[in-house]
């Protein structure tokens, strides 16, 4: 199907982007990569008068180290992402979960902005912000805000961002020597929406895990932090039996929501078949 | 007032230029204006692959990419990528491995798997069903695809 | 798709209940309501504008109000067009309750959604859908100078 009828236009600075937000209003929408707003146009779910193509603006761009964080640009593309040392070094649960966004085609366009403002429950980049305590930076017509993923995804498809701010960058905590990192996204085929997703760190030394973070995506309106299971492992001597107690937790703390594809009930299932398969994994790393 | 925008690129080594609707997608683009029918439209909404082309050096959908998003860029459909010989051995092994039938998703896949082979030249068999498991195939079963692909890593790499 | 619920409004039955069947209330209430008249005492004519996301689709649609207990309950019958978006249409019935703290409105819904919201954007309807109920109690429990007071247990699924 194709598109309504819009305008198009690309700004070549963040302040003139922001000025065209306020002169349209709701009848415009922003285009990062474009791969899931096309696709909503190419439906007439969203028929905007004008699209404003950000991806002419270089502030958004780049990956960078600056003291101890890694700062992303909201215009990074996942494939970019998939190629970077920096994020291999700083940041590898990125790199651990950037292969099962989509396909290759999708990855060259898509962005690490676009995921997080659009804020699919399905999304790999959310629950992963999540669990690397990212700072999210944000310019509206009154200037720069920060705010912590957690708190920047509100409710479904709903994040912090008021309809004339842009998300311009995150910055994530650069990894510590023991930090180590499991991912794993439940799908019917490789590159669908997930059914059920985990993105998780933990700091290892010998058998024991601390300061973890299990964010759990795709069974709830957004991503979801197993904090009981945490504090059942923190600083534990991590084994079957323990594994098996996290698990039960997991599925008694998290209220999952059905979907087309799981009732609620298998959901709360898989929640709790990835936080064994995450935790046997992180046993196993060195 | 029109909305149509003026745009110019290079199409398969040649400078374009055109005057068109924003909404205008690339693949309709290059398809109905140019009449280079060589990308296909099968979903328009990103998941088949068979409207694949290459924008600055890489592959995208080209469903999920507008026309005036490629003002100022190189684009190469599979026209242009078999004219320039870079996918010949692809091509020939293709052909060797019965791996086109109707052959509706054979450009984009052949596009998928030309990036493939530059960009992971060592790729397992693993590695290249994942890999095109962008580009959908109701013929072939997949099988002869991925055999084709792998055969000419192994060439290459043997090289 | 189902959808039931319930909710606590800090109000008197009659004011819950007149709310209810006051278009000008119901008309702040709705998330995204553009339009709302009252065709016949049985009937209520709407637009509402549904926003999630990127998505907007704008629904025309009607109410039929049917089996109505004064103060107690009520069923309703409704559909509604999205244009090229897809379309909507299903039965819901609404029951009060005197509770401590005030009423309490339970409600059951089944619905389809047909067309490319329902194939494609409908994803997450039963989320969706519940993210707009409650938008929409949060709304009318303001309307009528009270507040929703949260429930110890969620509905189950």
């Amino acid at each position: 199907m194709k598109a309504a009828q819009f305008d198009y236009v690309k700004p070549k600075t963040l302040s003139e982007a922001l000025d065209l937000l306020v002169e349209t209003g709701d009848d415009a929408r922003l285009m990062a990569g474009g791969q899931t707003l096309l696709a909503t146009l190419n439906m007439r779910l969203s028929e905007p008068s004008i699209l404003i193509d950000i991806t002419g603006i270089t502030e958004l761009k780049g990956i960078s180290v600056q003291g101890e964080s890694l700062r992303i640009g909201a215009l990074v593309t996942h494939t970019e992402i998939e190629d970077s040392d920096l994020v291999a070094k700083h940041a590898p649960l990125l790199k651990l979960a950037v292969p099962h966004i989509a396909h290759r085609a999708i990855r060259n366009l898509g962005t690490w902005g676009g995921s997080l403002a659009y804020g699919d429950p399905a999304a790999e980049w959310p629950a992963c912000s999540i669990t690397l305590q990212a700072t999210m930076i944000i310019r509206g017509p009154s200037g720069e805000r920060r705010i912590g993923a957690e708190e920047f995804f509100i409710d479904l498809y709903t994040t912090s961002l008021e309809p004339d701010e842009i998300l311009v960058a995150t910055e994530i905590p650069i990894a510590s020597k023991d930090q180590i990192s499991y991912f794993n996204e439940l799908a019917r085929r490789h590159g669908d929406y997930a059914v059920a997703g985990i993105a998780a760190v933990a700091k290892k030394s010998g058998d024991v895990l601390r300061d973890c973070v299990f964010t759990f995506f795709s069974v709830g309106a957004t991503p979801v932090v197993a904090t009981k299971a945490q504090a059942l492992i923190d600083g534990q001597e991590l084994n079957d039996q323990l594994i098996k107690e996290a698990v039960e937790i997991a599925r008694s703390e998290i209220e999952a929501i059905a979907d087309l594809t799981n009732s609620a009930v298998a959901k709360q299932h898989l929640i709790g078949v990835l936080l064994e398969r995450c935790l046997k994994d992180m046993l196993a790393q060195k | 007032m029109s909305l149509k925008k003026k745009i110019s690129m290079t199409v398969n080594g040649e400078a374009v230029s055109a005057e068109i609707d924003p909404r205008r997608h690339l693949v309709d683009f290059l398809r109905e204006d140019l009449f280079l029918k060589g990308p296909h439209l099968g979903c328009e909404q990103g998941a088949c692959g068979a409207c694949t082309v290459k924008v600055n050096g890489q592959i995208i959908r080209g469903c999920l990419f507008l026309a005036v998003q490629a003002d100022g860029s190189i684009v190469e459909t599979i026209e242009g990528a078999t004219k320039s010989g870079a996918l010949e051995d692809l091509q020939n092994a293709f052909m060797r491995h019965n791996a086109m039938q109707c052959g509706f998703c054979s450009s984009g896949m052949l596009l998928a798997a030309a990036e493939l082979i530059e960009k992971q030249p060592h790729a397992t068999r693993a590695q290249v069903r994942e890999w095109i498991s962008g580009n959908y195939c109701r013929c072939t079963g997949y099988h002869s695809i991925v055999n084709a692909i792998v055969d000419v890593l192994s060439a290459r790499a043997n090289a | 798709m189902e959808l039931n619920g319930e909710q606590l409004i800090a109000a008197p039955i009659p004011d819950v209940w007149r709310g209810l069947n006051d278009i000008d209330v119901l008309a702040k209430s709705i998330p995204g309501c553009e339009e709302i008249s009252r065709v016949s005492p049985e009937e209520i004519h709407a637009k509402v504008m549904f926003k999630i996301g990127p998505v907007r689709a704008r629904f025309s649609g009607k109410l039929l109000l049917s089996d109505v207990i004064p103060e107690q309950a009520c069923s309703m019958a409704f559909e509604g067009s999205g244009g090229a978006a897809g379309f909507a249409k299903g039965r819901s019935r609404v029951e009060l309750k005197l509770v401590d703290g005030g009423t309490l409105v339970s409600y059951t819904t089944e619905a389809s959604i047909g067309g490319k919201l329902g194939q494609i954007g409908g994803r997450l309807i039963s989320a969706s859908a519940k993210k707009i109920a409650d938008d929409f109690f949060q709304k009318f429990a303001k309307e009528l100078g009270g507040e929703v007071i949260p429930l110890q247990s969620a509905p189950e699924d």
